[in-house]
């Protein structure tokens, strides 16, 4: 399945990306994005243990399912306002 | 002006608190937000916000409906401003009347502390001499 990927901040620094489309395997939760973001973007992991992930605008657990279509972001630590 | 809000435009602090006017109410309490000169002891020149603005839109009605949970707020207006900001500038703008004093520091406190933590919102520090940061900040909270 094909989810977009969002980067913010200094994620979208490290990976040069605002945003990407990524294929995961159907039935994929969060841990295994975040596994697959790593993969692909190995500068991700400066930042790794601070990252959180959001599904459809909500904030998300590692274990959240993903599904195709599926809007994710990958927000670093932040500083509003 | 709509409740809740998340802009480019310059925010005007007195117009964030007259939209919380009503005759119910007994006292209201207005937080500005304002960009600092010093962070961490170097002079800032002006800073960047970057936002993922509809998942900041959606917190920002939830942290109303929050408040509003628990407190007897009558009215509430937030406002916050993205892009880039000079020393001085408005970011931030929170208004709540409620029927007593009270409750509504208690709520302006709460709202703009869960802004502060739940909204994915970023800063980029622009600092004398031409240097550019992310600010440090904290993991999001759920």
């Amino acid at each position: 399945m094909m989810v977009k990927v969002l980067y913010f901040a200094s994620a979208q620094g490290l990976t040069n990306l605002k945003s990407e489309a990524v294929r995961l395997r159907d039935g994929s939760s969060v841990k295994d994005l975040a596994a697959e973001m790593l993969r692909l973007h190995p500068a991700l992991k400066t930042i790794e243990p601070t990252i959180r992930y959001s599904v459809n605008f909500e904030i998300a657990e590692s274990d959240t399912a993903i599904h195709e279509g599926d809007e994710v972001a990958v927000l670093p630590p932040v500083a509003g306002g | 002006m709509g409740s809740v809000r998340i802009t480019r435009r310059r925010i005007d602090p007195f117009r964030v608190l007259a939209s919380v006017a009503d005759e119910e109410a007994g006292g209201a309490v207005l937080f500005v937000g304002t960009i600092r000169r010093r962070s961490g002891g170097r002079i800032v020149e002006g800073l960047t916000y970057e936002v993922y603005k509809e998942m900041a839109e959606k917190k920002m009605l939830e942290i109303e409906r929050s408040v509003r949970n628990r407190w007897p707020v009558v009215r509430i207006a937030m406002v916050h401003r993205y892009g880039a900001l000079g020393v001085g500038e408005v970011s931030v703008a929170v208004a709540v009347s409620c029927r007593h004093r009270a409750e509504a520091f208690e709520a302006c406190r709460y709202a703009i502390d869960t802004i502060k933590g739940t909204l994915p919102m970023w800063k980029k520090e622009r600092f004398k001499g031409g240097t550019e940061t992310w600010a440090k900040g904290a993991p999001i909270e759920a």
